[in-house]
């Protein structure tokens, strides 16, 4: 099981059908604009709470859960809210849990990318206390193993996370009992200030699948097909009972921790390199020009509609009501029935 | 159900649960513990166990003795020795719809878990709405010199979070009647059996699958009119033993045990102490901030016009449990220190 | 000689059994060479001999299970020296390291010093541990329950008066100031209210009972001198003390008297009461018949059966009716709720009922509460004529003295000799005066002389 390290020099075999290639631009664009308009809007101090960008990890992101079907299984971090969106939450709903509101997937009992639907897109309420979704992939995983349903079970942690003693636990217990589970990391080199070297003594992430027991490669995160094809390997891998992969994807953080943080530790060389050459949406955009695939007005109107989701998007946030104060007393054990049943509506919309 | 005569062996080595009772029918609390299990997993083709030891080898005190070569390896499964991974699989599984049961070879390696138990076993529910029915069981207590990393009461800490419900049975009818309840109940159940009762308690238990104890309800086991004890565990059987010798001396003592520590039974608890107005809660979790601590503050909060002495806590220090003898002795509330505590607070 | 005992193979098991002896009585053994085989719940194992010696003794066969610690087998020992207490539940040599838990096994071993916690527990209720911390560290300690230094002084004991104290004396209108304290330092305990409650001292109506009589009776202060004996006063006799006096000062008390002519009532009793006793089950006595007779007119003259409050008046549209019950404590007035609902059958049950219990002691607080009158009956102890105290708050007590045969004028003035009997009430002039007193009682005179009680006794 040797580390693959893959270089691609920018001859790609798109091998994907067009709808799936303008899919991935969408989703890429999406991504990178959400952020930038959220950032503003943070900044402007129109945002409560935090934020923890991806930009730059787009080419992650959408590339690893692209990969899964319907019924497969995610278990992303904070950082990975456009993996989410690639699954398949509503961006109206994700905004409207950004500002606290009834309508939010979790009805406010959480805020920003601590986010989650299993109820409909399969994807795990994001905890801040990492990889603590990788032992529960686990359990998903197992269990898909036990019904031989075939489904997968996918989990993204940062490349901090691979020193927290959960990681070890869960792909050393992945490998032992060979459950169909995809290990990926997205190793953006910096886990807040904590650059990689002082993360592991190792030169690369994927190296220490060895270790464990199972195939590891390590991917370019700028390239988003790359990063697919490494994806759907694992996937189909673990569909078909072969065991669990570990997949590294390398990017930048572009921005720091949280939105609080100006990340003055990454080196301004390095992100400005980043930022020219290795822009996962910029970059796949120029592709599918070069190829053909789309075109000018295709983009212009890619940018018209993500614009307008967004918009759309924001003013359903702020119209849904808070969740009334009482709410904070319900849902804590199954039969309140809080859960099954719809909120009440009379939080009204004006923040305390 | 008819008793199935099965065959025992010279201890009941590889038998299944209901063999293993005595001659007249009777279950000791850990026969009883087991054939919960066993009846709970020939009910629900969801329910599986996961731990460590607990296959091949049929559990570190035997409890799973039997199980894999009637349930299979896909039920019963020998774990890693990965306390955060045993929860989060358990948690995964329920997610997608098992009922997993998952052993902690003693219940002091539950700390092993921590995070996985309060951060997400504790709080998914309430965040998403999405249900977790998985019990977490383990050997809890001391007075079997097992000195301080296998004799921990652990209640609290998880009592603390908020979002499990954590049983602590005394009896063997309890301990069958309260395992099945956990096992069946949507959100997660921490069941803490306590190691000294294992072998040293049997009596009568239904042998009805259906057999269930209610999660959440006290039981008077002793009716008094002078003091209340309330307790849980194997500290129900102290204050028991200590009521024969009070009742000697004239002090009559009705004993309240909570068995489930938390959500508490306030109601059995409070009428308990209007009848006596005198309250004694014996718990062998630490003393300070201990299960005690909580039912000492309802009291003090709810019965307030009925006392008429201040309610008072017997329970060990905040210290690891020793080994010698008389260290233990020292440190676990002993019948001496029952007897004093009740007869202080009758005179006050 | 050594003692092997059953060892305990892990910290829950309670019992063994014997799967094989490898050596047999008689056979020398050398130290720790397997002398036999146990089977347990967890392991089957051989066990090493703690000593070399010689089998002496085998007391347990091959497939008998025992619990942990009973004597298996003796070994003389080889060599002088005998093992001091090798047997002993104390930590034995490290040959046998589980026998030390074997008395450990069941339970907190009865060798073990248990009774160091009592330190800290004896401290009881007094002066708390110098700092809040060290009742942390007290082991098993039931905690003290005063608090650390530097709280104020709340006083004595004696001084504290609980808060089931003093909700019970405030439902029932106890006077603490009137109650001994049998708690430490003489505090006043829940008990002590429930005694006061049911020897009747409440500062208004009637006495609650409570089941227990109080638990210890104070001692006399005084000093006997020559010639005396010094009887210190029950709680219920002082409860009754200060229940009498403070009547006296609340009503402003008159009395009238009447007699009555109850000849009919003397044969009507003489005849039927060994019927009556065998058919209801209860003695018939005349206190039936007057109460009848007391209830009517109560009716026909409501203020009679009123109380006063502040400056109102009032008045009762049903007849609780008292009956004074004289114990071996003292008094008490358990009261027949709703008398003006029964016929004299009912009555006399609920009279014997109640005076049974009264004496039994077993009356309900609600039983001796309510009145809205009082009967008194001293007749049957010999009185001619009697001034009753009020039974706060009511209005009238009416006392039935003795019926005794006199000489009287009947008709066409002749002389007969009836059984007459003196009725007569204590009444509070601030609520009625002598006319409507005076009435009452010539109506209670008249239906005693008048009705047809036969009737009313369902016989």
């Amino acid at each position: 099981m040797a580390t693959k390290v893959h270089r691609d020099t920018g001859s790609t075999d798109l091998s994907l059908p067009d709808d799936q290639l303008k899919e991935i631009l969408y989703l890429l664009k999406l991504a990178r604009y959400f952020d930038e308009r959220m950032e503003a809007l943070y900044r402007q101090g129109r945002l409560p709470g935090a934020i923890y960008s991806g930009r730059g990890q787009e080419g992650t992101h959408v590339g690893v859960t692209f990969a899964l079907d319907e019924g497969d299984s995610l278990f992303p971090t904070h950082r990975d809210l456009t993996a989410q969106l690639t699954k398949g939450l509503d961006l109206k709903r994700v905004m409207a849990q950004f500002w606290g509101r009834i309508d939010g997937y979790t009805r406010g009992r959480d805020g920003n990318s601590h986010i989650g639907d299993w109820q409909g897109n399969k994807t795990f309420t994001v905890m801040s206390h990492l990889p603590i979704a990788y032992p529960v992939a686990i359990g998903a995983a197992w269990a898909y193993q036990r019904r031989d349903d075939g489904h997968v079970a996918m989990a993204i942690c940062g490349d901090g996370s691979t020193s927290n003693g959960r990681w070890h636990e869960a792909l050393n217990w992945s490998a032992i009992f060979r459950l169909p589970v995809v290990w990926v990391v997205n190793n953006n080199q910096f886990a807040y200030s904590t650059p990689n070297t002082r993360e592991f003594a190792v030169p690369t992430i994927a190296e220490r699948a060895d270790a464990y027991g199972m195939p590891g490669v390590r991917v370019d995160g700028a390239d988003v097909l790359e990063v697919h094809r490494a994806a759907k390997e694992a996937v189909d891998r673990a569909r078909e009972g072969g065991g669990p992969t570990l997949i590294e994807s390398v990017s930048l953080r572009w921005r720091g921790h949280a939105g609080h943080d100006p990340a003055k530790y990454v080196p301004k060389e390095m992100l400005d390199n980043y930022v020219a050459d290795k822009d996962p949406v910029k970059n796949f955009q120029q592709l599918l020009l070069d190829r053909k695939v789309v075109d000018d007005g295709d983009i212009e109107e890619l940018n018209g509609r993500i614009e307008r989701e967004f918009d759309e998007g924001y003013e359903y946030a702020l119209a849904s009501p808070f969740p009334e104060p009482g709410d904070a007393f319900k849902g804590n054990w199954v039969e309140d029935g809080y859960w099954t049943s719809e909120p009440g509506r009379d939080g009204g919309t004006e923040a305390g | 159900m008819a008793t199935a005569k099965v065959e025992t062996g010279a201890a009941g080595h590889g038998a299944e649960p209901r063999g293993k009772r005595s001659d007249d029918g009777q279950a000791t609390y850990l026969v009883a513990i087991a054939e919960a299990l066993w009846e709970e997993m020939e009910r629900d083709e969801r329910v599986y166990m996961l731990g460590e030891d607990i296959g091949a080898y049929g559990g570190a005190f035997k409890v799973t003795e039997g199980f894999i070569e009637h349930f299979g390896d896909q039920r019963v499964i020998d774990t890693p020795i990965a306390e955060e991974t045993i929860v989060g699989m358990a948690v995964g599984s329920a997610m997608e719809g098992f009922r997993p049961v998952a052993e902690f070879q003693y219940a002091d390696f539950m700390s092993s878990g921590f995070d996985e138990i309060t951060t997400v076993l504790s709080r998914y529910h309430y965040r998403s709405g999405v249900p977790l029915p998985v019990v977490l069981r383990g050997p809890s207590g001391g007075g079997v010199r097992g000195s301080s990393f296998h004799s921990i009461n652990p209640e609290p800490w998880f009592a603390h979070a908020g979002g499990i419900k954590v049983v602590c049975p005394a009896f063997p009818s309890d301990a069958k009647g309260l395992l099945k309840s956990a096992i069946r109940d949507d959100n997660p159940v921490m069941y803490l059996e306590h190691k000294w009762i294992y072998r040293r308690i049997k009596e009568q238990v239904s042998e009805d699958p259906d057999f269930l104890v209610p999660i959440g309800k006290a039981a008077v086991r002793r009716e008094g009119s002078d003091v209340s004890i309330i307790t849980y565990g194997a500290m129900v059987h102290k204050a028991l033993e200590a009521a024969t010798s009070l009742e000697a001396k004239g002090i009559s003592v009705e004993i309240v045990d909570l068995r489930t520590v938390y959500p508490m039974d306030e109601e059995t608890v409070l009428s308990s102490v209007a009848k006596t107005s005198r309250a004694l809660v014996l718990s062998e979790s630490y003393r300070v901030l201990g299960i005690g601590a909580e039912v000492a503050a309802v009291i003090a909060e709810k019965a307030f016009e009925h006392l008429d002495a201040p309610v008072e806590r017997l329970s060990p220090p905040n210290l690891p449990v020793p080994f010698s003898p008389t260290l233990e002795d020292a440190f676990l509330p002993g019948v001496d220190d029952i007897e004093a505590a009740v007869e202080r607070l009758s005179t006050w | 000689m050594t003692s092997v005992q059953m060892p305990q193979l892990g910290e829950t098991i309670v019992e063994g059994t014997i799967l094989k002896w490898l050596k047999q009585e008689g056979e020398a053994i050398a130290r720790d060479e397997p002398l036999f085989e146990i089977s347990t719940d967890k392991v089957d194992t051989e066990v090493p001999s703690p000593v070399a010696g010689t089998v002496a003794k085998i007391l347990v066969a091959e497939g008998e299970t025992v619990p942990v610690g009973t004597e298996l087998a003796q070994i003389t020992d080889e060599g002088a020296s005998e093992e001091a207490s090798s047997s002993s539940d104390d930590a034995a040599g490290p040959e046998a390291p589980a026998s030390s838990e074997a008395a450990a096994a069941q339970g907190s071993g009865p060798d073990t010093p248990a009774a160091e916690p009592a330190s800290p527990a004896a401290a009881a209720a007094e002066v708390a541990p110098a700092a809040p911390a060290a009742g942390a560290s007290d082991s098993g300690d039931a905690a003290s329950t005063t608090s650390g230094g530097g709280l104020p002084d709340r006083g004595p004991r004696s001084k504290i008066l609980s808060p089931v104290v003093r909700k019970l004396a405030e439902e029932h209108g106890v006077d603490l100031g009137a109650v001994t304290g049998t708690g430490t330092g003489g505090r006043i305990t829940r008990k002590d209210v429930e005694a006061a409650v049911a020897s009747g001292v409440t500062a208004t109506p009637a006495a609650t009972a409570s089941p227990a009589a109080p638990t210890r009776e104070p001692a006399p202060s005084a000093v006997a001198g020559a010639g005396e004996e010094i009887v210190a006063m029950s709680h219920i006799r002082k409860a009754i003390a200060t229940h009498m006096v403070a009547s006296n000062q609340t009503s402003a008390r008159a009395w009238t008297l009447v007699e009555a002519n109850v000849e009919h009532l003397v044969r009507l009793r003489e005849r039927v009461k060994d019927a009556f006793a065998d058919h209801h089950g209860v003695k018939l006595t005349y206190l039936p018949f007057f109460v009848r007779a007391c209830v009517d007119a109560l009716q026909a003259y409501p203020m009679v059966n009123a109380k006063l409050q502040g400056d109102d008046i009032v008045l009762h549209r049903y007849v609780n009716m008292g009956i004074a019950v004289s114990y071996d404590q003292g008094l008490i007035v358990p009261v027949i709720k709703g008398a003006d609902g029964m016929n004299s059958v009912g009555v006399a049950r609920a009279i014997a009922d109640l005076a049974t219990r009264a004496r039994a002691r077993e009356l309900r607080p609600d039983e001796v509460q309510g009145a809205t009158f009082t009967i008194t009956n001293p007749g049957p102890y010999g009185s001619l004529a009697s001034v009753p105290i009020i039974n706060q708050p009511n209005t009238g007590i009416l006392s039935i003295d003795g019926i005794q045969k006199r000489p009287v004028v009947v008709d066409d003035d002749a002389i007969a000799v009836r059984h007459m009997v003196y009725v007569s009430m204590s009444w509070d002039h601030r609520v009625v005066d002598g006319e409507i007193a005076t009435r009452f009682l010539a109506r209670v005179k008249q239906n005693l002389e008048t009705w047809d009680f036969a009737e009313d006794l369902g016989l």
